[in-house]
């Protein structure tokens, strides 16, 4: 009761002193109005600064109170915010403001009020507004200079993706003004005439170096000015990432982070972002100087818990991530040190490490791995500061890299980096026989073998081998067993055995011992018998071959294999198969396409004696021929012709070849019969022949035209095509007849010939004997003419006995003696003192006086003594041939002989007024040349004989007078005559 | 505004060595005994210099205004109407031009020049704040400058050969407004490199016409 009696009491009491006091305010101090409000503006941040005072106040009391604001733009009625202040006020307190604006300041002038109200709980009634103050009017535009445009705000930072208002000023509303934004026009809101406002939402970040906007103020097309303003837009500041703090040594905590984007912009407008780093137990702050770690020292009375807190920072915006750890639980070893290997053989070894000692009884986990023929293994271990870990299971003589690392093994927090050491293991004996397989050779008395064997895998091997024991045994006759030591690298020997039965046993030896051996056994018998060739195909991934198995037991099989042209040392190769298997596929990388493969397949029997079973021969891929066979041409007639290719090898060719094709073209556009129509790659047509016989390598082409051209190519395929493409080979068939023709014309040809070179040959002789230069009047026909008419004691007149004729008009009385020499000497020495005339008498008797003479001419002879026209006398050398051959005619011999016209010559009888005739035929006198012939002489056909030889001007004869005809007179040059 | 395009950036520092000896010839100061230069030498050099100088100017404007960002480095940029108080204006009316005399000449010359080389120095140094990165602007700034003083040493040189009094050295730039904005100052350095291309212009016809005045 006395509690409720107290309290109406006490809250009477004091409601009464509040509305003491109350009443004391608004009573004595009211009205709390603001006063000297005074308004400032800061460009950069666009904002204003309002500052009053709020009087009335009681001395040392504060209160709180509520302050509204409005602000208007370009005229007090246009309120564009209005906002409250709530603050406590002290007595004679300055109280500050800040607006930001988000138009430019510099772009309108602003108008400020304020007025107040009391907002305290001491005044629990309610208040009345306080009274506005006059507005306070903001301009900045006075302090402008005297341009005409005016851009604004300048150089103003903002983050990447905000809204930004931009403005203009221009002086002369007059000028048409138009703004840009990187080049593209923007359009903004006119806020006075001139005034213009942008608003720019969500900019973007273009560059570091800022953002050109611009105005430009023109009139028509003359531009006024341009202005301008560099928008710096920056990136948005990220959070760091995977920030984490950690410790190698428990003095030193490592923090690092992601930093993201650098918001750097250019012109100093802000510089990286700063990161700093916060620890809140300790309240300690570090100013990180990169940008993306920063070390912190531990001390040694520092917690074992760290609260840190990374801060980036720049000018527009603050980001933070906060980590909270364990010192103990953020251990990062460092790598582990002195990894070595002890106790190392063939198959184990001891790798030893240590490890960076942290604290006392700190465990480590430890991971191994140990890397080696191409495998891993990973082991972890749990040790103090020093590590031991047995490695077993090792491959004898290899090379093995093992690498540990290690953690804290309490709290696990990550792996120290990797320490590594390599080792070799040591060699062990080989372990695996080597694989073995001969070739034998059967010759007379022997069997040469030539040993073949595959080196050992590495891991059979067991080390390095350095060389190959072959023990050579004789199964019939006992005797010492031989042993050649092959040294390493080589893969086949060569033995030459008698025809005795052998084992052979291969070994392959290193530094440490010898392999198991490989035996083989050499029969006597000849090993082979006839075995046929079959052919396979192969494929791509090989030969796939089965055989017949061997009677009896065998051991197993072996395949053998080798290159069908190479020489079989060089590629020779064999698998072994189980005995229970008789097909296998022979499958590797080295068969070629196109290469003809060998294979062998023999059964070993159980006391290891080879017996060849199959032989197959194939291709793993047939290819088309390579080449074609070079054809000839033979028996062209006119209706066919042969094409052989007989020398073309079909062995050695990339594919089997099946046949050949034969393409013939002409310009007949039926085919021949046999061949069918074909077209060629290059799309001409052409006529095939297929022969299917690869051993038929000649056709014979028939029912062909005469004289027709034709062309033909012979190719041979495979199962995989054709040769290559070539070159027709022309052919044109001859003629139906020529073949004829020339059967005639050749013989006949030669015959020519050969009676040409003859006649060649012999013409001198034939010349002589069917028309010497001086005809032999003992060859003459003459002769017997004369022999049979007349007289058959008639002789011939030897030429050189004669005088030659000489007819002569004697004018003289007495008669002159003219004397015929028979040498030229004598005729030059002779005196012809009036051989005035010399006439030839007319032949035919009804020539009654002296006609025209004959005269016959050698021109080869003296012209000038020819053209003196005279006949003269001739005087005859002795011995000289007859000179019947200048003779026209026989018949004017004959006729000249038959009037009895008989060779004379002499002297006419002095005193007559006669016409001497010196006749060249006439009969000399048997040497006596000063005798004359005593029938007189008629003359005969008037004939001029001119000289043959030169004869000295002097001794020609004067020209012939009237009724003569030409005299001659020749003067016969011994010297000229015996040629 | 026709713009002709240089070669290659980065190729002024590359100067042929006439250009580099006649550099270092007029970089020196002015010997006392050039009195007893004859001026036809003083001038000629000048003139090459001046010459050499009027192949680069219009890659570095070129150059300059590819680092400014849009509008400068929008195709056909020119903007005449901007002038820069603190330096004289290259531009003459031809009748006044050609009626100076050689001191008047060379002294409006000498006087541009100087105050080219301060400007030079001025943009050079706005552009390495803005463009940090780019040796390219820079290098060609540098040269730029460097030439100006060549030419102002080699006009210096040809004065005194002439007898004429070499105009006192002063600061044209007067108060620099350091509060200038980041556009503003792209525009000051376009209107330095501008002017330098024109003034370059402007001293060829100059050193002709006294080269000519003063045959060798």
């Amino acid at each position: 009761m006395a509690l409720f009696a107290v309290f109406p009491t006490t809250f009477f009491l004091t409601l009464l002193s509040l509305r003491t006091y109350q009443s004391e305010v608004s009573a004595e101090r009211l009205p709390l109005t603001p006063v000297s409000l005074k308004v400032s503006t800061n460009s950069t941040h666009q904002s204003l600064h309002l500052q009053w005072t709020v009087h009335n106040l009681p001395y040392h009391q504060e209160l709180k109170m509520v302050f509204q604001i409005q602000i208007s733009r370009i005229e007090t009625s246009n309120v564009i915010w209005v906002g409250n202040y709530s603050t406590t006020v002290k007595w004679n307190q300055v109280l500050h403001w800040s607006w930001e604006s988000e138009l430019p300041l510099e772009c309108a002038t602003h108008f400020v009020r304020i007025k107040s109200v009391v907002d305290d709980a001491k005044f629990p009634e309610p208040n009345f507004w306080s009274n506005w103050s006059s507005w306070e009017e903001v301009s900045v535009q006075d302090s402008f200079g005297q341009d005409i445009l005016f851009v604004f705000p300048k150089d103003k930072l903002v983050e990447e993706g905000s809204n930004v208002t931009i403005c203009y000023v221009s002086r002369n509303i007059q000028n048409n003004v138009s703004c840009y934004l990187e080049g593209k026009q923007i359009h903004g809101e006119q806020l006075d005439p001139h005034v213009t406002s942008f608003n720019l939402s969500s900019v973007p970040f273009i560059r570091n170096k800022g953002t050109n906007i611009y105005c430009e103020a023109s009139q028509g097309n003359v531009s006024k000015g341009i202005k301008g303003i560099v928008l710096f837009v920056s990136k948005v500041l990220e959070e760091p990432k995977n920030f984490s703090c950690e410790t190698q040594d428990f003095k030193t905590l490592h923090c690092t982070w992601d930093p993201g984007t650098d918001t750097a912009l250019g012109w100093f407008k802000q510089p990286s972002q700063s990161y700093t780093l916060f620890e809140s137990f300790s309240g300690e702050k570090k100013l990180c100087t990169h940008k993306n770690w920063c070390n912190w020292q531990i001390t040694q009375d520092s917690e074992e818990t760290y609260n840190f807190t990374l801060i980036a920072e720049n000018y527009l915006r603050k980001r933070s991530v906060n980590i909270l750890f364990n010192l103990t639980h953020r251990v990062y070893l460092m790598n582990p040190f002195s990894v070595n290997f002890e106790n190392v053989n063939a198959t184990n070894a001891i790798m030893t490490w240590k490890v960076h000692s942290m604290r006392n009884n700190f465990t480590y986990l430890c991971q191994i791995e140990l890397h080696g023929e191409g495998k891993m293994m990973q082991y972890n271990v749990s040790i103090k500061v020093n590590g031991e870990y047995f490695l077993s299971e090792l491959e004898p003589a290899t090379e093995y890299m093992a690498r540990v690392r290690c953690a804290d093994a309490s709290h696990f927090w990550k792996w120290s980096e990797w320490s590594g050491q390599n080792f070799t293991t040591l060699e062990a004996a080989p372990s695996e026989a080597p694989d073995v397989w001969r070739i034998v050779n059967l010759e007379p008395g022997n069997h040469t073998v030539t040993l073949f064997w595959k080196p050992l895998s590495k891991l059979h091997a067991n080390g390095k081998i350095l060389f190959y024991n072959v023990v050579v045994e004789n199964l019939d006759k006992p005797s010492r067993s031989e042993l050649h030591s092959i040294p390493a690298p080589a893969n086949s020997t060569k033995l030459i055995l008698d025809r005795c039965s052998y084992q052979i046993c291969v070994t392959a030896n290193n530094s440490v011992g010898a392999s198991p051996a490989s035996v083989i056994v050499i029969s006597a018998d000849p090993e082979s018998k006839d075995v046929e060739e079959e052919r396979i195909a192969g494929t791509e991934g090989g030969f796939s071959l089965s055989w017949k198995p061997q009677p009896g037991d065998v051991i197993g099989y072996v395949v053998d294999w080798c290159d069908h042209t190479q020489d079989v040392l060089g590629d020779f190769q064999w698998k072994n198969v189980g005995p229970n298997t008789t097909s296998t596929v022979i499958s590797t990388d080295a068969f070629r396409p196109g290469v003809r493969y060998d294979f062998r397949i023999y059964g070993l029997s159980t006391k290891r004696i080879a017996c060849l079973l199959e032989k197959k021969t194939g291709y793993s891929q047939e290819l088309a021929p390579s080449d074609n066979p070079h054809v000839l041409v033979d028996t062209l007639t006119s209706h066919s012709f042969t094409l052989s290719w007989k020398d073309y090898s079909t062995e050695s060719q990339p594919g089997f070849i099946q046949g050949y094709h034969v393409y013939l073209k002409s310009k007949a556009r039926q085919c021949h019969p046999r061949f069918e129509k074909a077209v060629l790659s290059d799309g001409s047509e052409c006529c095939k022949y297929k022969i299917d016989n690869p051993e038929e390598k000649a056709l014979i082409v028939d029912n062909l035209k005469p004289e027709s051209f034709y062309e033909f190519f012979v190719t041979p395929f495979t199962s995989a095509g054709e040769g290559p493409n070539a070159t027709f080979t022309k052919v044109t068939t001859p003629d139906e007849h020529s073949a004829m023709l020339i059967h005639i014309l050749l013989p006949m040809v030669f015959c020519v010939l050969l009676i040409m070179v003859m006649c060649y040959l012999k013409s001198q002789w034939i010349k002589e004997t069917c028309y010497p230069d001086i005809p032999d009047p003992y060859k003459s026909s003459i002769l017997s003419l004369i022999k049979f008419k007349e007289n058959p004691h008639l002789t011939i007149m030897n030429v050189s006995d004669c005088i030659p004729d000489a007819i002569e008009v004697v004018s003289k009385p007495e008669g002159t003696k003219i004397q015929f020499l028979g040498t030229r000497k004598s005729l030059t020495e002779t005196e012809l003192t009036k051989p005035n005339y010399l006439y030839l008498l007319p032949t035919e008797k009804n020539h009654s006086g002296p006609g025209p003479c004959i005269c016959f001419e050698n021109l080869t002879y003296n012209q000038a003594a020819s053209d003196s026209g005279s006949c003269g006398h001739v005087p005859v050398p002795p011995k000289a041939p007859s000179m019947l051959g200048l003779m026209t005619s026989p018949e004017n011999v004959l006729k000249a002989l038959e009037k009895n016209y008989m060779n004379s010559l002499g002297e006419i009888p002095a005193g007559e007024t006669s016409l001497n005739y010196v006749s060249q035929l006439a009969s000399p006198m048997f040497g006596d040349k000063d005798s004359l012939p005593t029938n007189p002489v008629e003359p005969p056909h008037c004939s001029e004989y001119k000289m043959q030889m030169a004869v000295p001007l002097r001794l020609a004869l004067p020209p012939p007078t009237e009724n003569s005809s030409l005299s001659s007179i020749t003067l016969l040059d011994p010297g000229e005559h015996y040629r | 505004m026709n713009r002709r395009q240089g070669r290659g950036h980065g190729t002024d520092l590359r100067l042929p060595l006439p250009a580099r000896l006649c550099l270092l010839t007029l970089l020196s100061p002015p010997l006392s005994s050039a009195a007893s230069i004859s001026p036809p030498e003083p001038i000629s050099q000048a003139y090459r210099l001046a010459l050499y100088m009027q192949k680069n100017t219009s890659m570095l404007l070129w150059t300059y205004l590819q680092y400014q960002g849009s509008p400068f480095s929008d195709p056909g940029f020119s903007a005449p109407e901007l002038q820069l108080s603190s330096l004289p204006p290259a531009t003459a009316f031809f009748k006044t031009w050609h009626a100076l005399d050689d001191g008047e000449r060379l002294s409006l010359a000498q006087r541009a020049f100087l105050a080219l080389t301060q400007h030079l120095q001025l943009v050079g140094d706005d552009q390495s704040d803005l463009n940090p990165g780019s040796p390219i602007l820079l290098a060609q700034l540098g040269a730029a400058r460097l030439r100006a003083q060549g030419l102002l040493g080699s006009m210096a040189t040809s004065m005194t050969a002439l007898g004429l009094p070499i105009p006192p050295e002063e600061d044209t730039l007067g108060l620099v407004a350091f509060g200038a904005s980041a556009f503003e100052r792209k525009c000051r350095g376009y209107m330095v490199t501008r002017e330098y291309g024109h003034w370059t212009d402007r001293a060829v016809r100059d050193l002709a016409l006294l080269k000519a005045k003063y045959p060798a």
